[in-house]
């Protein structure tokens, strides 16, 4: 292909590179030069900060979009260190975990490959696992349940709920009314204690649902806000 | 999300707003001066803008959510290197997240095959008309200027802003030869930069 228009042997001049640098078309070797240039050489470094400033408004051009609430905790957390709760606030290691079929099949693999050695303890009591679900079947929270501690981590992966609200955790066995587990936390995960009462009622037959509650929870000890997630229990 | 702000800036500014300009800036400065408070401001105030910014470049989602993360734990460490009187604090951000997420795109294979239409103008199909850039006497300018190129430097040149695209993607999405593609987006942009300085 030939043309009055192929001029591109020509190699570009400062301004020409400072300019593509910022318009972003230049391949990932080219970029760490340029940007070793612009450590190194002021001048250049100018051309590229005026070409931001030229090319800058079409930034208005472009819609904002919320980013998760999630996200949030993972930037601070990044930033200022994880407080508290530990390594439980990395989202991307759950987000990891509830990836699908095959994190659940390489993590019953590595149980299986436990269960086969020579037993330290006894029993091994699988963990007990729930994905709780929009309705249009992505997650809202996971959570895992320990029986024989009777503890259940729920970890957000994406609610989004009213500033003014929380979410409430309940467990519903089957043919049998919802029964509150507490209220939760769209942007931690929280421990949850499961009432003596209740621990035995946590089988694989039972739900757990997410519902909008007022501050401090549902007034009643039933939901009285949407169900806005829900899911049944599973064996790891 | 996490309560207790105590400043609040007001969502979205627009270029040629003076005050949420204002803002934005106090709030840098008092990032730099390790302000966690205002660094949650900031984030309230430009992570929708700067998201939507990493969505159009990256089309893997938790890609873009990844580089938002990265780009608001450079914020909080480069916000003293921000300088009021060479950028304005938006565009200072927007070139971070960009940046960022221009990098990200190289490290992966660019998997946008929609070609692009030279004979068209080129609009962010989210953002609406055009006027969104123009709200400003910078963005004003520039649209002016775009006008004046030929209309495949334009479709190219904000193609390759708004994706972030290398020469080789946007020479296979219009069909039109490398050489050729190289060669009309640098003298697009020789011709932006004389109408901008005129």
């Amino acid at each position: 292909m030939s043309g009055p228009d192929d001029i591109a042997a020509t190699p570009p001049d400062h301004g020409s590179l400072a300019a593509e640098y910022v318009l972003g078309v230049l391949d990932a070797p080219r970029r760490r030069e340029v940007e070793a240039r612009i450590a190194r050489d002021r001048a250049f470094a100018r051309e590229v900060g005026e070409w931001q400033a030229r090319l800058a408004p079409l930034v208005a051009e472009i819609a904002p979009v919320d980013p998760p609430l999630y996200l949030w905790p993972r930037v601070r957390n990044a930033v200022f260190g994880v407080e508290r709760r530990g390594r439980l606030d990395d989202v991307s290691l759950w987000r990891w975990l509830t990836a699908g079929a095959g994190a659940v099949a390489a993590a019953a693999l590595v149980f299986a490959f436990v269960s086969t050695r020579p037993p330290p303890v006894p029993t091994v009591v699988a963990p007990f696992v729930a994905a709780i679900n929009l309705d249009d079947g992505k997650p809202a929270f996971v959570a895992t349940i320990d029986r024989a501690r009777g503890t259940m981590i729920v970890m957000p992966i994406a609610a989004v709920i009213p500033a003014e609200k929380v979410p409430e955790l309940w467990l519903i066995p089957p043919g049998d009314k919802p029964h509150s587990l507490g209220v939760v936390d769209v942007a931690h995960p929280v421990v949850v204690s499961i009432p003596a009462a209740l621990r035995d009622a946590v089988t694989l037959q039972a739900a757990v649902a997410i519902s909008v509650e007022p501050r401090g929870g549902s007034p009643t000890g039933q939901p009285t806000g949407p169900v806005i997630a829900k899911g049944g229990i599973a064996s790891l | 999300m996490t309560e207790g702000t105590k400043t609040t800036i007001e969502r979205e500014p627009a270029a040629g707003d003076g005050a949420a300009r204002e803002r934005l800036r106090d709030a840098l400065v008092a990032v730099a001066g390790g302000d966690r408070a205002a660094f949650e401001s900031l984030y309230k105030a430009t992570s929708a803008k700067l998201f939507g910014v990493c969505l159009r470049i990256l089309q893997k989602r938790s890609d873009a959510e990844d580089v938002l993360q990265e780009t608001y734990v450079a914020i909080w460490h480069k916000a003293g290197l921000f300088d009021a009187e060479r950028a304005s604090p938006i565009t200072w951000l927007a070139m971070i997240a960009r940046n960022k997420a221009i990098d990200r795109a190289r490290a992966g294979a660019d998997q946008r095959t929609a070609s692009i239409d030279l004979a068209a103008g080129v609009d962010d199909p989210a953002a609406g008309p055009a006027t969104t850039a123009e709200s400003s006497d910078s963005g004003r300018r520039l649209a002016l200027c775009l006008e004046t190129l030929e209309a495949r430097q334009r479709a190219l040149i904000r193609t390759a802003f708004f994706d972030g695209m290398t020469y080789e993607n946007l020479a296979a999405r219009s069909g039109a030869p490398l050489g050729s593609v190289k060669s009309w987006i640098r003298r697009g942009l020789q011709k932006l930069k004389a109408c901008l300085e005129q």
